[in-house]
């Protein structure tokens, strides 16, 4: 089972060039000047790249050491951050949001509690002092605000 | 001749305009050195600034040329100590940088490094004084046709690059190329791949895709060593802080070839430091990578995209300074610069406005100075950034990440194709991808596309205007040596030995 | 340790709730802000600058206006944010142009169309122009007509943007004024007006439908040669010289303003303090400075009279598209 990884691969590659090549065959062109025009070069890749897949199902390499169950989760864990940080971004301002960006990143790093916390406020503040005065960056400030104001 | 640079030293050698250059060298190392801010989004902060305090022309563009110099020299520091290239011209950097420090040499690495941005940004500047007018009617004469030859060299140049795993690297840049297809395409006005998403239809920016591909993934990556590497505790030892004159001497020749390389690519319309790094790296690997040390911490391979560069940088401002055409990205700006002074480039500066077109180039040389300066001894506080925990780090990382994909598209739907390509890039690496073919493949793969598809609509579909012209002739030349070399050299050396057996 | 940490981190959040503080206090006092719908450093940046400056060196307003960008699809990212988001913010005014327009013509900006915002006003404009080399065999747009309508094949045309493009446009304008269809046309799309002028000198096109504030460094030196300018009236300046393409009996024009729109749920005060605010900025001799400095030429439109300017330009749009077949 260890090869498997290269075969998925190659299979969902072949799957992407397929879409890619249909997506391309599909194109409305008004009206073009050029004798090549734009399905041409999608095209040609997806023929390529499915060509390259097959060779990698067929012939696959060593796959990688994959991580176990709980670095998954933990993989999983700060993906979940950074979406969450996404998400409320503009929502809840640059400040709120980084906060607890950093304290829940620094402590799925394996910070203490304490550690953690100061790494939030000392980088939140510090980051928004470069940002916002050294920078002259436009930072959110979420739409809260006006509710204090 | 040159009574427009003695003109120059004159003004830049003013305590105003000395002190800029300063400011303007250290601005511009913070720049390069935050990942995803790079030259373009210094230079379009302070362009405003410089113009409101009122500062006069030549001032001004001395301070935004030193941000532009010292954001090449800063990119390379990320690069090296995080493996996540501080800006476009700094991927190269990355493939030897990064395992260097990872031996433990990141003070040498950062030494070595600033001495071939020195080399390599020198003797552009030198070049740029020297052939400015020259060249510059060399680089017009590049149409679509040669350009798309030098696409075709650089690919087949990439094909080096192929080491341990060809299918992989192939497959990298193929997908890269199709990222770059992404959008409104620039010969018809047809949308592609954009999904009804007019987020996507100018493609996606170079920004989102290597802040993605790189400091995302690299985010996760850590997440695993941290869990692996638990027995090992720690980093690894910084290592001396200095460069030696002997490691120094080693990479001599890969800094000079590199820094011609980068000079002659920054001087071509359209192509800046990414594109030099990555040709003069592969041509170093090509020349002298006789026991396969390159991408595991050779001093050569990081020399080599350093000098070119930074070569780039300053060769750019040939087509800028002397046509008014824009060499890069981020000369492109600095005409923005210039117009708002009311000054137009182009061939009468020299003879009009000499303060600004000599005081420019007499502040690049003292600009890369006060950088080498700059850098040198500082490289092992840079260093030290190695020492800093991780759980402080990615964060960090983070939050950069962040702030500056949401700084040039204050929207969210970039933040998320930002943590989509993470994603990517992740497997990508797990599955044994080297991520330079990728970023090549799309960087080069759009310019590729354009210019064939405009060389054949000027000929009217006549493909032979794909090598009509001298300079396309010899970049296919060029091209078919360097993918028939690796296997007619060892024979052809074969059948000597045979001979004299 | 643990108690010195921990003394650390009190000071550490005093910091952090003196930033709220003051940022909140920044933020409530109305700080106004100009969307540049594009990268940094393109023309719409310009546009805003133009706007953020000019303000405050008059006195029009007391803190600076803050710039940031939305780039995508010539505008259409921030058109639709500002439609579905930040429909009724009266601080916030989007930076847009001709390019805008067309592209409200042909739908590609969405959902909305041309009739959901509030347009504000142009401060400035730019115009299209005809350019040929130096040593081109046409003197004069006459020459160059005549031969595209007895050799089309020969001549090729290049410029800054795809087909449907504004730069696009300018060719296929002149070359309906030539009574040529712009389907007959050849037509090489470059990624800006930098680029194209290169190709131009480098004799890989013929013709260069480009704008005339981009040119001027070209013409000092003598490089080109514009044909036409496609403007109203003749220009001033550098550019007394250049002929409209009116005098010479082609009725080709080609404005490119630069603009500002404001959410479609905007209050009525609030946009009539906007509108009070550009015109009065456009009267100041300081601001003329700035313009000119930017290589625009002067154009005041503001309140309903651009509003019923950009509304007839995209209804002109949307018809030459369907001419041209660019739209069903």
């Amino acid at each position: 089972m260890r090869l498997a990884a290269d075969r998925v691969l190659g299979i969902v590659l072949i799957g992407l060039a397929a879409f890619a090549a249909i997506f391309a065959l599909k194109l409305q062109i008004p009206f073009s000047y050029e004798p090549v025009g734009p399905k041409a070069f999608p095209l040609g890749l997806s023929i390529l790249l499915a060509a390259l897949s097959l060779v990698l199902v067929l012939r696959p390499g060593q796959s990688g050491s994959w991580p176990n169950k709980t670095l998954s989760l933990k993989l999983l864990a700060v993906l979940a951050v950074l979406l969450i940080y996404a998400l409320l971004f503009t929502r809840l301002g640059f400040l709120i949001t980084t906060c607890f960006t950093v304290l829940a990143l620094a402590r799925l790093f394996d910070a203490p509690w304490l550690k953690a916390l100061l790494a939030a406020v000392l980088m939140t503040a510090g980051s928004y002092l470069l940002f916002t005065q050294g920078l002259d960056i436009v930072l959110p400030w979420g739409y809260w605000m006006p509710v204090f104001g | 001749m040159f009574d427009f640079l003695i003109d120059g030293f004159g003004v830049a050698l003013t305590p105003l305009n000395l002190g800029l250059a300063f400011l303007g060298a250290l601005l511009g190392t913070l720049f390069g050195a935050l990942p995803g801010i790079g030259p373009i989004n210094g230079i379009a902060i302070l362009m405003p600034l410089a113009y409101t305090l009122g500062l006069p022309a030549e001032s001004a563009l001395i301070l935004l040329a030193g941000v532009y110099t010292g954001a090449e020299y800063g990119g390379r520091m990320s690069s090296i100590l995080l493996n996540v290239p501080g800006d476009a011209g700094a991927v190269m950097t990355t493939l030897d940088g990064h395992p260097l420090a990872k031996k433990g040499l990141a003070g040498p690495a950062l030494g070595l490094s600033a001495v071939s941005s020195f080399v390599g940004a020198t003797i552009a500047i030198i070049g740029l004084t020297l052939f400015a007018p020259l060249l510059a009617e060399v680089a017009v004469m590049f149409g679509p046709a040669e350009f798309f030859a030098l696409m075709v060299f650089a690919f087949a140049s990439m094909s080096v690059m192929m080491g341990k795993d060809p299918i992989k690297t192939a497959i990298g840049a193929v997908l890269g190329v199709m990222v770059a297809m992404v959008g409104v395409d620039s010969g018809t006005g047809v949308l592609r791949y954009t999904f009804g998403m007019a987020e996507l239809y100018d493609g996606i920016d170079f920004v989102v895709m290597i802040i993605g591909l790189f400091a995302i993934s690299e985010i996760l990556l850590m997440l695993e060593h941290a869990n692996r590497s638990d027995a090992d505790d720690g980093m690894p030892p910084l290592g001396r802080v200095m460069v030696s004159v002997k490691e120094l001497l080693s990479c001599k020749w890969a800094m000079l070839r590199s820094a011609l390389i980068g000079f002659i690519v920054g001087v071509l319309p359209g192509t800046g430091a990414s594109v030099a790094g990555a040709v003069a790296y592969t041509t170093e690997k090509r020349l002298s990578d006789k026991d396969n040390t390159f991408g595991t911490g050779d001093m050569r391979g990081l020399a080599a995209p350093e000098a070119a560069n930074n070569a780039a940088a300053a060769g750019s401002f040939v087509p800028m300074l002397t046509l008014g055409i824009p060499g890069s990205g981020t000369t492109a700006v600095l005409l923005g610069a210039l117009m708002l002074y009311n000054i137009t480039p182009g061939p009468m500066m020299f003879t009009e406005r000499p303060e600004v077109a000599g005081g420019l180039i007499a502040s690049l040389y003292i600009g890369n100075i006060v950088l080498l300066a700059l850098n040198l001894p500082l490289a092992g506080v840079f260093a030290r950034v190695l020492t800093i925990p991780r759980w402080v780090l990615v964060p960090g990382i983070a939050i950069l990440a962040f702030v500056g994909v949401y700084q040039l598209h204050s929207d969210l739907t970039a933040i998320y194709l930002m943590l989509i390509i993470g994603i990517f890039g992740y497997l990508l690496r797990k599955l044994g991808f080297s991520l330079a073919p990728v970023i090549l493949g799309y960087v080069l793969g759009g310019l590729m596309e354009d210019n064939l598809r405009r060389a054949l609509s000027i000929s009217g579909g006549d493909l032979g205007i794909l090598w009509q012209s001298g300079i396309s002739l010899g970049l296919w030349i060029a091209a078919a040596l360097l993918l028939t070399l690796p296997w007619l050299l060892p024979k052809l050396l074969a059948g000597k030995s045979a001979d004299k057996a | 340790m643990k108690f010195n940490k921990a003394l650390c981190y009190w000071p550490a959040l005093l910091t952090l709730g003196g930033v709220l503080l003051t940022g909140t206090a920044q933020a409530q006092s109305g700080a106004t802000e100009c969307i540049a719908p594009a990268k940094p450093g393109g023309g719409y940046d310009l546009t805003c600058r133009l706007a953020a400056n000019g303000l405050q060196e008059t006195d029009l307003i007391d803190k600076p206006m803050m710039v940031s960008y939305m780039p995508g699809g010539i505008g259409a990212v921030a058109y639709n944010h500002v439609n579905g988001v930040r429909n009724d913010d009266p601080n916030l005014i989007v930076a847009a142009s001709t390019g805008a327009a067309v592209n409200l013509a042909l739908g590609k900006f969405g959902q909305y169309d041309a009739d959901e915002v509030r347009w504000l006003g142009a401060l400035g404009a730019d115009y299209g122009a005809i350019v040929v080399k130096a040593d081109a065999p046409w003197q004069n747009l006459e020459e160059l007509m005549q031969d595209l309508q007895t050799k089309p094949g020969d001549i090729v045309f290049g410029a800054g943007g795809t087909v449907g493009s504004q730069d696009w446009m300018k060719a296929a304008l002149t070359a309906k004024a030539a009574d040529i269809s712009p389907r007959d046309l050849r037509y090489v799309a470059f990624e800006g007006g930098g680029e194209s002028l290169a190709a131009l000198l480098g004799n890989h096109i013929q013709v260069f439908t480009g704008d005339l504030s981009e040119l001027s460094s070209q013409l000092e030196s003598g490089k080109v040669r514009v044909l036409a300018a496609l403007s109203e009236e003749r220009l001033d300046g550098p550019y007394t010289d250049i002929p409209t393409a009116a005098e010479q009996g082609y009725d080709v024009q080609w404005p490119i303003w630069r603009g500002y729109y404001m959410g479609p749920d905007v209050s009525d005060e609030a946009y009539q303090a906007w509108v009070d605010k550009l015109k009065t900025l456009s009267e100041k001799e300081k601001f003329a400075e700035l313009r000119e400095a930017r290589g625009l030429f002067p154009m005041a439109r503001f309140g309903d009279d651009f509003d019923g300017y950009v509304k007839d330009q995209v209804a002109q749009f949307k018809q030459l598209a369907e001419e041209v077949g660019l739209t069903q």
